[in-house]
């Protein structure tokens, strides 16, 4: 009697039971997958903030010089004139300590530095090859550029979103900005502080060539997952 | 007697495997987790796409208004269609090559997005304003649909637009027969509703694809 019971009545019970646990066990670890992605964070990205601008200067040895030359390149921006003494003196000298330290850089894209003269009456190409080169500037890597006045404001105030005015003096005021830009043309991380940490801007760089070599196949939709979760650095 | 009993017990719990309990449970689990994937991949469409065909932009803000010349010397502010979803591109009408071809693309999403296009508006801003007249914009995206909005501006105004959407563009010599030539950024742009950037379209994006993205946009 006891044996028809259990035949009978308890597998049926049990079997109904073991569906929902296995139901509720399989979404638990979907979700716990998907907050554990969220918060260990196992891959990292910067975040996509918006384009970078557009624009046709010309560079430190007097060729033109256009935002797609620099597609498919790294490329962190900063601004100044070479007049400038304060801040542009502590910014030039964060560039050329990024410089130093590209090397360091496990990627397979260019990584490149640009700094716009925002002073192009004075900055002429002569200017800013001697400046660059006291700078320790390696031309093939670190391009120097300027243009017209107002292409600049629409480049460096509109594009970049950073103020700067001439005063009666004829010095700038200038506030200072890093910019990091991928190869398609946008804006992943800012810096606007005078001296940024070296450490974090080295990280970044890394973090974009990560990405530029994940491009593809099954990694492509991990990194993709990270800018849904918004797995960016703390 | 005791050995004798633990065989005949062996000899029953010898079950074929498929009536083997663990083997029932690991298929029921089995079940269960192609009808969850299942399930997910059907209900997925509802929350967004699983991809989407152009590079998505996180931009908290929405992009600074502009004014520039419509038809009629109308003054055209993006602003004036933040209820839309706008496509802004960035060509020329003596454009040889890239522009009609996106222009091509660009109308097949309208066509495929059938209702749902009244929610998008196209406006192409002119990087050639020596040639491309309101008039003449208007006429050459005629061509490809009548809703399309072409506008110009001075040098000055248009460098202020584009500069800022990642466009660069310079003129240089082309053919006698052609006249001089534009070389431009060939991106196309995707606004939100509330005129937020999100989504840009490299050149050779299709019209379908683009319209897979944006039936999603109308939606917000």
């Amino acid at each position: 009697m006891a044996a028809t019971v259990t035949k009978a009545g308890t597998p049926y019970k049990s079997s109904g039971m073991l569906i929902w646990r296995l139901f509720f066990g399989l979404f638990g670890l979907m979700a716990a997958g998907v907050i554990w992605f969220s918060t260990a964070r196992p891959i990292t990205v910067l975040p996509r903030i918006t384009l970078a601008p557009g624009f046709y200067l010309s560079d430190q040895n007097g060729e033109r010089f256009t935002s797609e030359d620099l597609r498919g390149q790294i490329v962190l921006y900063n601004f100044t004139y070479t007049n400038c003494t304060d801040p542009c003196v502590a910014t030039s000298q964060v560039m050329a300590e990024v410089q130093s330290r590209l090397l360091t850089v496990d990627a397979s894209v260019p990584l490149k530095l640009v700094t716009f003269s925002i002073d192009p009456d004075r900055d002429d190409a002569a200017q800013m090859a001697a400046y660059s080169t006291e700078l320790g500037a390696d031309g093939s890597v670190w391009h120097w550029a300027t243009g017209g006045a107002k292409q600049l404001k629409s480049v460096i105030g509109g594009g970049f979103g950073v103020f700067y005015d001439v005063r009666e003096d004829g010095r700038f005021k200038l506030d200072p900005a890093f910019f990091l830009v991928d190869g398609s043309g946008v804006i992943r991380a800012e810096y606007r502080t005078e001296e940024p940490d070296i450490d974090i801007i080295m990280r970044d760089f890394g973090l974009l060539a990560a990405e530029v070599d994940h491009s593809e196949g099954i990694y492509r939709f991990a990194y993709e997952a990270a800018h849904l979760f918004s797995c960016y650095p703390r | 007697m005791s050995g004798a009993t633990e065989a005949a017990n062996s000899e029953d719990t010898k079950v074929p495997f498929w009536k083997n309990q663990i083997f029932r449970l690991a298929l029921l689990g089995l079940g269960i987790g192609v009808g969850l994937g299942a399930l997910f991949l059907a209900i997925r469409p509802l929350f967004g796409p699983t991809e989407w065909h152009g590079m998505e932009i996180q931009s908290n803000l929405p992009v600074t208004n502009f004014t520039l010349t419509g038809l009629d010397e109308q003054p055209v502010s993006l602003v004036d269609f933040r209820d839309k979803v706008v496509m802004l591109y960035f060509g020329y009408t003596f454009c040889p090559d890239v522009c009609p071809a996106t222009m091509v693309e660009l109308r097949d999403a309208m066509e495929a997005l059938g209702n749902r296009a009244e929610d998008v508006q196209v406006i192409m801003i002119t990087v050639d304003p020596e040639r491309d007249t309101p008039e003449i914009l208007q006429a050459y995206l005629a061509h490809f649909d009548e809703s399309f909005i072409g506008l110009t501006g001075t040098p000055e105004d248009l460098i202020a637009v584009t500069a800022p959407m990642g466009i660069f563009f310079e003129r240089h010599e082309g053919s006698e027969a052609s006249g001089y030539l534009i070389d431009h950024t060939a991106t196309v742009a995707v606004l939100d509703k509330e005129g937020k950037l999100r989504l840009i379209y490299p050149f050779g994006v299709t019209g379908e694809e683009m319209a897979a993205d944006l039936k999603y946009l109308v939606r917000e």
